[in-house]
């Protein structure tokens, strides 16, 4: 009985009638909301997770168009992501989100959003994909403006690249749409070659565009930071973790069934977008380093992720696109952690700007954990997950003979250790501050969510087989051959001389825990416990509440000699072209000059002008 | 008595006398004649809208066969837009209901009638005299419903849209004039029939009239300086009925007459492009509004802008998404000036800036304000989305994908700017909580909108069967001269 | 031909008050005067020469002998409407010099942009 119930109608019937349900049940019962919505996600996370692969295809139609849903590799991967983080979400939110205001509003969004994100992947056409992909685009506007005053508005910002991006994806759809006559994936995918050149490449052009904007592709980007911030944390988890991998969801659909058919410019695209993706990954950390606030310096890092996913999508051997799909899964794992944790941090003491946050290791040891472990998946150091999916970047990138990408994927990756660190430190290092003195940790049901994120990051880094497995299938949806991770030189018993390079990476790592638990429990007895005060600064003491660690103007020599290349951003000229258009309507707005004389005149001129060209307009003459 | 077409004209043009008898007697039974009157006319269209789906119902008026005498044509086109205009009389009357508080309101009433049987006259007429006579009556009503509030500002938009009202009339007027000097007959199939008795140059200056004559009243770009001034300074219901019906009626007669006789690839090509322009343009005067009735008003022409463009595409497929742009932007706007009426009186003033926070102190009125925003934008699960999906659709396959690029970027537009007001009502701010309500008519009628915007969102087929027919109504006029003559 | 003239050049008239005139009075009876000449083409189109009323008042009056009927019934219609315009116009133009004490139009444009 159970496998019947489970479908896709059935998991959307539960989301959305159950995000409308935690509306209503706010207005009645307040407080009962937050467990309510908790129960929709995880009963919907558990029919993600139960539903039959493949087989499970419902079609119907709607507006005389054919539509269809189904579950198959690729999805399920994506839907497994959406439904984790979904349920750690909602569960994160109960108390981080406890005592504010509009909660049937935020919980009514964040369910809407999760079931829409569903939808995406679920879709088998792609008229239901763009419509699930519009719910989940006002509803996370509706989270982000959700929390905005009247100082901080940046939803419209969030929004108009939203619709940029939607609205060239639609573009495309039509234009498929009236060459297939159908808007199942499937038709499109098979009668993509009767499109005139010219019309596939338009199509794939605004598909990626589209697509890629909700990725935070560069030069679309500039929504991401501000909207990441602006969004509660909770929902950010969300957002950077699932949400932003529905344009990685689209890309790779796009690249491996559409592009790959238009044989004459498909490497002309994989090459376009493997340097987009590596500038991404390039200047958003260069961004990044520069931010005084956590969440921000969180979102560009996100954006920098998701050029390597970019990166590995667009080389296209089979080998990068795993390391992507497996950094897809990742990211939307320990983005969720730093997130969380920054969350944390906020929902103790009410702060995100890094300059005036520092010392809270004691305070929330936890939180601490999870942050590290979540810089540490970042950075790409074994044995958590990140150093897997890094190699297998780098590894492909050699093989298909991107040096210089190389070269410039390593330098963002590098340059990521000095956000990490300015993160981690000055979030939790230094000297304790007095004002945090009251500051605890959060409570467990935040707790729960980051560290089991933790473990996870954990678990790909040593066994990364079961995350493996899964993309392989995947990949298999997608038409890439032989997913022959096995053959990674990370992987391979490297026959004669049989090293294996994973379990090295993994015992240097077990290794350095071992002895930072071994130096940790020798120095335990030997070491003194000293605040910092307790120094002496030129036979001065100083008093209790002189501070002495300073996150204040971190990287200050770094920002005075590369500022000036990174400053003049593309958000500036994104502000511009977005004046420039404003003041044009304000100009045209003068042509309704509010003289009803002027208005009759319009008449006449526009009647005369009629006449003129009457020839050339109706082809007659007087 | 069995429900016939002559009902639309004839019952409210008996309320709108009826009226200011009846207001010596009661203020309350004034309030409610209208109410039952649109009630007994949506009731019938119900009944009346299978069988005009079907086949056109002639309805002969005094006796005279056409093309002698007057005949009302109750075809597809007709029947779907009579059915939308009624359907939404009445809920436009539920809104008025407590909204108009001012006095006279048996004056309001009964233009407010005038106004419902001059549109359903356009829609239903089968003569173009009296096309002209049901403009004018619309005309008429609106000049005067748009000086309803009798301030300074709704003067001077009154008298603006009589101005150019009047151009439109004179215009229209010399059409008729001209049509008729070269055919003798005023019955529209008969007149379609001998059209080819018409010179050429004749009938090329005609059209021209037409264009200008019509397009005021349809809001064509340089034609439509009256509009926002009129619709912003027009009580909140009254805008609702200028976007909801008196252009919806306009434009039918614009493009049946253009269908009718004038139907040449040029002119419809140059009715796209002038479709393209009004939307760019008026979408572009939106984005600076400070007002969010005028911005709402600039909204509206771009939206008929767009259906304007849709039909001139001129084919099946264009012509039914453009009917259904139709229907969704009388639905939409009508909710948005709704929703702007109670707004505006909560917040004291008519500026956008004001609403800041208003969200949360009038959550209702903001939610609907919102959805109906998000409607109009072309969000799914919302019914704007599905017509301006049909729209894309429909030019894409004309192949014409720069005009699909021009009308999503002016959609972009609008986003910003309805956001805009979105991101003001949910924006946090301490204000002091306004103990006025939105009454629960108010309510009930924006939330009979909503239901209807959700409803079509999800389930568009309950509406797009009938979209078919009446688009083919609308496009085939060897039919409409075989049935309009019998 | 003359006829036609006449009318003509009544519109134009009317046109160049309505277009040019600030007043808003003299703009209303512009808009009065192109009515009238409106009117009074149409009347001229149907116009027969030597032709009588369209009214059977004796056995020997044929159809080609009277002049066009329903140019003059539309252009009864047409003057009623014109009327009723006229009247709305003039009192709307008594409200706006209420409220602006003004009947320049180029003063009257608080409506703009």
């Amino acid at each position: 009985m159970v496998e019947i119930m489970i479908s896709i109608p059935v998991i959307f019937v539960t989301i959305f009638v159950g995000a409308i349900l935690t509306y209503l049940i706010k207005l009645i019962m307040p407080k009962v909301e937050a467990y309510f919505a908790l129960l929709v996600s995880a009963a919907t996370s558990y029919m993600a997770f139960a539903l039959p692969k493949t087989e499970s295809i419902y079609k119907f139609n709607l507006g005389s168009f054919n539509l269809m849903w189904g579950n198959n590799e690729y999805s399920h991967l994506f839907a497994m992501l959406v439904a984790v983080l979904g349920f750690f979400v909602v569960l994160y939110s109960m108390d981080f989100m406890a005592g504010k205001v509009n909660l049937g509003f935020y919980y009514f969004n964040l369910l809407v959003s999760i079931g829409s994100m569903l939808g995406i992947v679920y879709s088998q056409d792609f008229l239901s994909l763009f419509i699930f992909w519009e719910i989940m685009t006002w509803s996370s506007f509706m989270l982000v403006i959700y929390a905005q005053d009247e100082k901080f508005s940046v939803g419209i910002k969030y929004f108009v690249f939203s619709a940029i991006g939607a609205y060239l994806l639609l573009t495309a759809l039509v234009i498929l749409y009236t060459n297939s006559g159908s808007f199942l994936l499937e038709d499109n995918i098979n009668n993509f070659i009767y499109l005139s050149s010219q019309n596939q490449i338009l199509v794939i052009i605004f598909l990626i565009i589209g697509f890629g904007v909700k990725a935070a592709m560069m030069p679309f980007h500039v929504w991401a930071p501000d909207a990441y911030k602006a969004a509660p944390s909770s929902f950010t988890a969300l957002f950077s973790g699932a949400l932003s991998k529905m344009g990685i969801f689209g890309i790779g659909l796009v690249l491996f069934k559409f592009a790959i058919q238009n044989t004459d410019y498909f490497t002309y695209f994989q090459f376009a977008l493997a340097w987009l993706g590596g500038i991404t990954a390039l200047l958003s950390t260069f961004y990044a380093v520069f931010q005084t606030d956590a969440k921000k310096l969180l979102a560009y890092s996100s954006i920098g992720q998701l050029g390597y996913i970019i990166v590995g999508l667009a080389v296209g051997t089979p080998l990068s696109i795993m390391s992507a799909l497996l950094l897809t899964i990742l990211h939307g794992a320990f983005k969720a952690m730093l997130f969380m944790s920054a969350g944390a941090v906020y929902y103790r003491t009410g702060l995100l700007d890094m300059n005036e946050t520092r010392g809270l290791i004691r305070k929330m040891p936890l939180t601490f954990l999870t942050a590290l472990m979540g810089i540490i998946t970042v950075a790409g150091v074994p044995p958590l997950g990140g150093f897997v999916s890094k190699w297998m970047l780098y590894e492909a990138l050699i093989q298909s003979n991107y040096y210089f990408l190389v070269i410039i994927i390593f330098v963002a990756s590098t340059a990521a250790f000095l956000y990490l660190y300015r993160f981690i430190f000055s979030l939790f290092l230094g000297q304790e501050e007095k004002e945090f003195e009251n500051v605890k940790e959060v409570p467990i049901k935040m707790i729960i969510p980051m560290l089991l994120l933790a473990g996870f990051t954990l678990a790909v880094g040593v066994v990364p087989g079961f995350v493996l497995e899964q993309i392989s299938k995947a990949m298999g949806y997608l038409g890439i051959q032989t997913p022959n991770w096995e053959n990674s030189v990370l992987f391979s018993n490297w026959e004669n001389s049989s090293v294996n390079l994973m379990s090295v990476a993994t015992s240097i790592g077990i290794l350095f825990v071992l002895g930072a638990i071994f130096l940790t429990i020798k120095n335990y007895r030997s070491t003194r416990y000293v605040t910092t005060k307790d120094i002496h600064t030129s036979g001065e003491v100083p008093t209790e509440n002189e501070n002495l660690t300073f996150a204040v103007n971190f990287y200050q020599p770094f920002e005075r000699s590369l500022g000036s290349v990174i400053k003049p951003s593309i958000d500036r000229i994104f502000n511009l072209i977005g004046k420039n258009i404003e003041s044009a309507a304000d100009y045209l707005r003068y042509i309704y000059t509010g003289n009803g004389q002027t208005y009759a005149m319009y008449v006449i001129l526009f009647f005369v002008v009629l006449i003129l060209f009457a020839d050339l307009m109706f082809g007659f003459k007087f | 008595m069995e429900f016939s077409p002559v009902h639309y004209i004839a019952v409210p043009l008996f309320a709108a006398f009826l009226i200011p008898l009846v207001g010596k007697v009661s203020k309350e039974l004034v309030k409610l004649i209208p109410g039952l009157v649109l009630l007994y006319l949506s009731y019938g269209s119900i009944m009346l809208f299978p069988k005009g789906m079907e086949n056109p119902i002639i309805e002969i008026i005094a006796g005279f066969k056409p093309p002698f005498g007057i005949a009302l044509y109750y075809g597809a086109t007709a029947a779907f837009l009579v059915t939308l205009v009624t359907l939404l009389g009445f809920v436009i009357w539920l809104y008025s209901y407590k909204f108009i508080i001012r006095e006279p309101i048996e004056k309001y009433y009964m233009l407010f009638m005038l106004l419902i049987t001059g549109a359903t006259g356009i829609m239903l007429t089968g003569d173009i005299f009296n096309l002209f006579v049901f403009l004018e009556i619309t005309a008429i009503a609106s000049y005067s419903l748009t000086a309803f509030l009798r301030d300074k500002d709704s003067a001077e938009a009154a008298f603006k849209y009589l101005l150019i009202g009047s151009f439109s009339s004179a215009f229209f007027l010399l059409t008729v004039m001209i049509l008729y000097t070269y055919t003798g007959t005023l019955n529209l199939a008969d007149l379609a029939s001998k059209a080819d008795m018409i010179p050429a140059n004749a009938k090329g200056f005609a059209l021209l009239l037409v264009i200008v004559g019509m397009g005021i009243e349809a809001e064509i770009f340089p034609l439509n300086g009256w509009a926002p001034d009129a619709y912003s300074q027009a009580p909140s219901p009254i805008g609702a009925v200028f976007a909801g019906i008196v252009v919806k009626a306009a434009v039918y007669a614009f493009i049946r007459i253009i269908f009718l006789f004038f139907k040449t690839p040029e002119v419809l090509h140059f009715i796209v492009i002038i479709g393209l322009i009004t939307l760019i343009i008026a979408e572009m005067a939106a984005l600076r509004q400070h007002q969010i009735k005028r911005m709402l008003a600039f909204s509206s022409l771009g939206q008929m802008g767009l259906v304007i463009l849709a039909l001139g595409i001129g084919t099946t497929e264009s012509t039914s998404a453009a009917l259904f742009q139709m229907f969704n932007h009388a639905v939409i706007k009508a909710m948005l000036f709704f929703a702007a009426g109670y707004l505006v009186f909560h917040s004291g003033s008519k500026l956008i800036d004001s609403v800041t926070g208003l969200g949360y102190d009038k959550p209702i009125t903001s939610f609907f304000f919102s959805l109906g925003a998000l409607a109009i934008i072309g969000l799914p699960p919302f019914s704007g989305f599905w017509s301006k999906l049909n729209v894309l659709i429909s030019i894409a396959s004309e192949g014409e994908i720069l005009i699909i690029v021009l009308i999503l970027a002016a959609s972009v537009v609008e986003a910003v700017y309805y956001l805009r007001i979105i991101g003001k009502l949910y924006t946090r701010k301490e204000i002091d909580s306004n103990p006025r309500r939105t009454p629960i008519s108010g309510l009930l009628a924006m939330g009979i909108l909503a239901i209807v915007i959700i409803v079509i969102g999800i389930y568009p087929d309950v509406l797009t069967q009938w979209l078919q027919p009446a688009a083919e109504n609308l496009l085939n006029s060897e039919e409409y001269i075989q049935t309009g003559l019998f | 031909m003359l006829y036609y003239i006449g009318a003509i050049s009544l519109i134009l008239i009317g046109l160049y008050a309505v277009l040019v005139k600030k007043n808003l009075l003299k703009i209303v009876i512009g808009l009065a005067i192109v009515d009238s000449g409106l009117n009074l083409l149409f009347i001229a189109i149907g116009y027969v020469k030597n032709a009588t009323a369209p009214i059977f008042s004796s056995e020997s009056l044929t159809a080609d002998k009277m002049v066009d009927p329903v140019p003059q019934s539309l252009v009864l219609t047409a003057i009623v409407i014109g009327l009723a315009v006229t009247a709305v116009a003039l009192g709307l133009v008594i409200r706006l010099y209420d409220h602006h004490k003004t009947l320049d139009i180029n003063k009257i444009r608080q409506l703009k942009w």
